[in-house]
């Protein structure tokens, strides 16, 4: 079976899922998209725009850097998320195999929704020990830990994809 | 630029004012999350850094639970953590002391 993701020129990327896979992404942009939007405190946002200085000493330099760089930081997600989505509207199926082509910026843009979808996860279940993909059936958090599973495993072909050639 | 000595009239009021030079070092630590070979992908892409010192960075990072990946002044630092915080890493900074 040829690989997920593959590069197939110096600035083009194939991507090959099948139809749960594209059904399963489709409905995660909006969710990323909605906490993004949230003004309440949440750590999913906390771990998304996380403090540059740790020092008390530092306290101000931090409150500066974090309104300085805030809204580059969420137009960079929301750019990315855009391209999720009208390139997975833009993919083609046949014999249930959904296929699109995507550029290096594109890809990018790809592996920035796809981390920052994980990062999200990882905060809302609870991770913090590092993750190896097993999964646990009788955990409650079973289907979410599958769905970071999944994600992370798409994440390592996106990458070795983009670091090949 | 200047060639001739300088001459220090009187001491500074500030001490930051005085040594510009304290450099600052950005420090990322571990996380359970982001995969080993996306970390060592965006030291490379970041930094330039050859795909060996970015792997022997991601695994101090791994098994040390932190490292310096890179220093200078403020505003360098700086900018190298808001890239790191760009692509999902857990970046800080600090001076370096």
């Amino acid at each position: 079976m040829s690989p997920t993701i593959k590069r197939i020129g110096r600035d083009r990327f194939r991507v090959r899922l099948g139809a749960e896979e594209i059904a399963v992404l489709r409905g995660l942009p909006d969710q990323l998209r909605s906490v993004l939007a949230r003004r309440e405190a949440d750590p999913v946002l906390e771990r998304l725009f996380p403090p540059a200085y740790l020092e008390p000493e530092d306290a101000e330099r931090d409150t500066d850097y974090r309104r300085l760089v805030h809204d580059d930081l969420l137009k960079e997600k929301l750019a990315n998320l855009e391209v999720v989505t009208n390139t997975l509207a833009r993919g083609s199926t046949s014999v249930r195999r959904w296929t699109v082509d995507l550029s290096e910026d594109e890809a990018m843009a790809w592996l920035g929704v796809l981390n920052d979808l994980r990062l999200a996860l990882g905060v809302r279940l609870g991770i913090t020990e590092d993750f190896d993909g097993d999964v646990d059936e009788s955990d409650p958090r079973a289907p979410g830990l599958h769905l970071l599973s999944y994600l992370g495993w798409l994440e390592e072909h996106l990458v070795e994809a983009l670091a090949s050639g | 630029m200047s060639t001739t000595a300088p001459v220090r009239e009187r001491a500074p009021e500030h001490e930051d004012v005085a040594k510009p030079d304290v450099p600052w070092i950005v420090i990322v630590w571990n996380d359970p999350i982001n995969l080993m070979s996306y970390v060592v992908f965006v030291f490379q892409k970041l930094f330039g850094y050859p795909r060996d010192k970015a792997t022997k960075l991601m695994l101090d990072v791994h098994h040390k639970g932190k490292a310096v990946v890179s220093s200078g002044p403020r505003e360098k630092a700086e900018y190298d953590v808001y890239r790191l915080h760009n692509h999902g890493l857990w970046a800080t900074m600090q001076k370096d002391r």
